[in-house]
């Protein structure tokens, strides 16, 4: 085999993409095909834009917030709080821009960004200055943190649905393209966000620190990394990636509520884990992250598209989580095992 | 038989069976995309009955095929209905029909359907400012209301009332929770103690009023603008009818027994079978028959109590209930 293709075969993702792949074409030749109302032509129901668009659309707000969550599980923590954070970030945003209704567009917009990026890394910076700080489980600090940001968001929004300024949606819904019904933006902020997140685990100093505290911590501290403060910028930054998120979420659909991301912190940890993160640390990237978010999805859609009682969701995606993680525990002895023979 | 006439059997049944598919292509179809709020809520069930059953009645009538493509989230969430707006255009289906968890959310996704030719009408719970040709349902501030003018006649005009009031977000809900207030204006021996918001499970419901019954033990009247709680049978036993008095929106069979019981005296139904098959139908003479459909259609509360309890509990055995007690439907 050509080293090339090799390292393709051997790298972390290739077994996610190929189960992204094998869904995909299950998909394209089981869920059938409808007349285009337009043309009158035959549209396959998986594979054409529209399709394949939305469901990069739908996987992008949780895979945003999975890349900030990995980086979390990667050093050994757990962020429970981002679906809070989304809210908290929302609402705010769509609050202030409700008072200060600004005329101009790019007013709107660099506003509006500010807000849910600053609060989402403000909520980050909390609850790792109280993990470090406290010395209490991050599993406990982001349990708390989530009552916490969605209450205040609950209070300060009195529980209303806030529309945010048609500025923010045609930025977010900007089609891009000549066809004005695809929206390819969201997709686009998730892919720059996994490559940020991918250069700055792989390539940077303080993304190797993070794997490093992940895989062990005494380690890491007779080593001399400052543990605290690397802390402290994980959960930042998994509050960061929660704030763009809510920015791109929220002026998406047009509108902010508390309720808004109820549950997704599960569907983020999933991601994470379905990426091949491992929860004891160590062990994660934003790629796998971002492909688990989106094997995710394609799950979700394809329990549609066959016609599969959608009462199964939860059960289907459940199970696919605890074999996504058999199977890499699995590989990871198989590789052990190989590595132990090559040496002996 | 011989070769050639076995031959001629066999081309016989797959030009008949040829002829049956090319009928069958013929036949106008259309798929209608059912968005409620939420699977797990009875209410939604129903809907889902009356629009399977509209779509049967129709397709038998104009000799053409209506199929209901049920695409309810599990738990209620603005943004997932979003998405399965998009996802029900992206898949061909022809029409949708949608009861709006948050109104806010769900505008932008049902213009796009409606940009890409896809007519969006919406039941239960509206999006007013969307491009949605149609609206069913009931008058949310006028069906407040009438739960409050209800509660005050049963607590004789006075006591102290708490108001039931599910998720906030949802406007129909706010609007009915309005209406109580704004009745209960004009009974001034009623105070409301106040308005009490709770994820619309049963069992979240019956907790929440538990709850609000220790913290306020004065309370003797709840004006429920849905029925949530009265679909365990913890409050049964947990409130006391001589004590608290409830008059709820909806009358599902599980609700029942609370009337027989005394504890909800009056139920305010919402014929829920009817969202379904009435929004099929106005959806139908849109895309189909190409009439004029009116951009709002009301719905009728109708009032359950002792005295029509076994006509009610019929005309939901009717409407494909198959859990309604037996011993209602043998009542008067």
């Amino acid at each position: 085999m050509q080293p090339t293709m090799r390292r393709l075969f051997n790298a972390q993702q290739s077994g996610l993409i190929l189960v992204i792949l094998l869904l995909g074409a299950i998909l394209t030749i089981f869920a059938g095909s409808h007349t285009d109302r337009v043309t009158g032509h035959s549209v396959n129901n998986f594979l054409n834009f529209y399709t394949l668009t939305q469901t990069a659309t739908d996987a992008s707000f949780f895979a945003i917030m999975a890349v900030g969550a990995t980086m979390v599980i990667i050093s050994g923590g757990i962020d429970l709080s981002v679906g809070s954070v989304y809210a908290l970030a929302g609402t705010t945003m769509a609050l202030a821009l409700r008072v200060w209704n600004f005329s101009s567009t790019l007013e709107t917009v660099l506003v509006g960004m500010t807000l849910c990026l600053g609060i989402g890394l403000l909520c980050g910076l909390a609850n790792g200055v109280m993990v470090v700080g406290l010395r209490v489980h991050p599993f406990i600090i982001t349990l708390g943190t989530m009552w916490v940001f969605r209450g205040i968001a609950f209070v300060t929004s009195k529980a209303e649905s806030i529309l945010v300024p048609d500025a923010l949606t045609s930025v977010a819904k900007a089609s891009l393209t000549s066809n004005a019904a695809l929206y390819p933006v969201p997709m686009l902020v998730m892919i720059a966000v996994t490559a940020v997140g991918a250069v700055y685990l792989s390539r940077t100093v303080m993304g190797r620190h993070i794997y490093a505290i992940g895989g062990n911590v005494e380690a890491s501290r007779y080593s001399g990394l400052r543990l605290g403060r690397i802390l402290i910028g994980v959960y930042a930054l998994s509050g960061l990636t929660a704030g763009i998120a809510a920015f791109v979420g929220i002026s998406y659909y047009g509108s902010a509520t508390c309720g808004d991301a109820t549950g997704y912190e599960l569907y983020v940890i999933a991601s994470a884990v379905v990426g091949g993160a491992s929860l004891s640390g160590g062990k994660g990237s934003a790629i796998n992250a971002m492909l688990g978010a989106i094997l995710i999805v394609l799950i979700r859609q394809a329990i549609r598209q066959l016609h599969f009682d959608q009462n199964y969701e939860w059960i289907i995606i459940g199970c696919a989580i605890i074999i996504a993680v058999v199977l890499d525990q699995l590989n990871a002895r198989l590789t052990a095992k190989r590595l132990v023979k090559g040496t002996a | 038989m011989n070769r050639t006439a076995k031959i001629l059997v066999v081309l016989g049944g797959i030009t008949v069976v040829a002829m049956a598919s090319v009928f069958a292509q013929g036949k106008k179809s259309f798929k209608i995309a059912l968005i409620a709020k939420s699977s797990t809520n009875p209410v939604f069930l129903s809907a889902r009955t009356g629009a399977e059953a509209a779509a049967k009645e129709l397709s038998a009538k104009y000799g053409i095929d209506i199929e209901i493509d049920w695409r309810t989230p599990p738990t209620e969430d603005g943004q997932v209905q979003a998405q399965r707006i998009a996802q029900a255009v992206n898949e061909g289906d022809d029409a949708i029909i949608i009861s709006c968890s948050d109104a806010g959310k769900v505008t932008g996704a049902i213009n796009d359907a409606a940009a890409r030719g896809v007519p969006v009408m919406t039941f239960d719970s509206d999006a007013p400012q969307s491009k949605r040709f149609a609206f069913y349902g009931v008058d949310d501030v006028a069906s407040g209301q009438q739960v409050m003018s209800e509660l005050a006649k049963q607590l004789g005009g006075k006591g102290k009332v708490a108001i039931l009031a599910g998720n906030q977000n949802a406007t129909n809900l706010r609007k009915r929770a309005e209406g109580v207030v704004k009745e209960a204006a004009n009974h001034p021996d009623i105070q409301i103690v106040g308005t009490f918001y709770h994820i619309e499970t049963p069992q979240d419901a019956a907790a929440e009023v538990v709850r609000v019954m220790n913290a306020y033990p004065d309370i003797n009247g709840w004006a429920m603008i849905g029925g949530w709680p009265l679909f365990t049978k913890s409050l049964l036993t947990d409130l006391n009818p001589d004590k608290v008095k409830i008059v709820a929106v909806d009358a599902l069979p599980a609700e029942l027994p609370y009337v027989a019981k005394g504890i909800a005296p009056v139920l305010l139904a919402q014929p829920t079978y009817m969202w379904g098959h009435v929004s099929v139908e106005k959806v139908i003479d849109k895309i189909y028959l190409k009439k004029d459909v009116p951009v709002i259609t009301r719905m009728e509360l109708i009032r359950v109590s002792k005295e029509n309890l076994g006509t009610w509990a019929r005309q939901l055995k009717d409407w494909g209930f198959t859990d309604v007690p037996e011993g209602y439907l043998k009542m008067p």
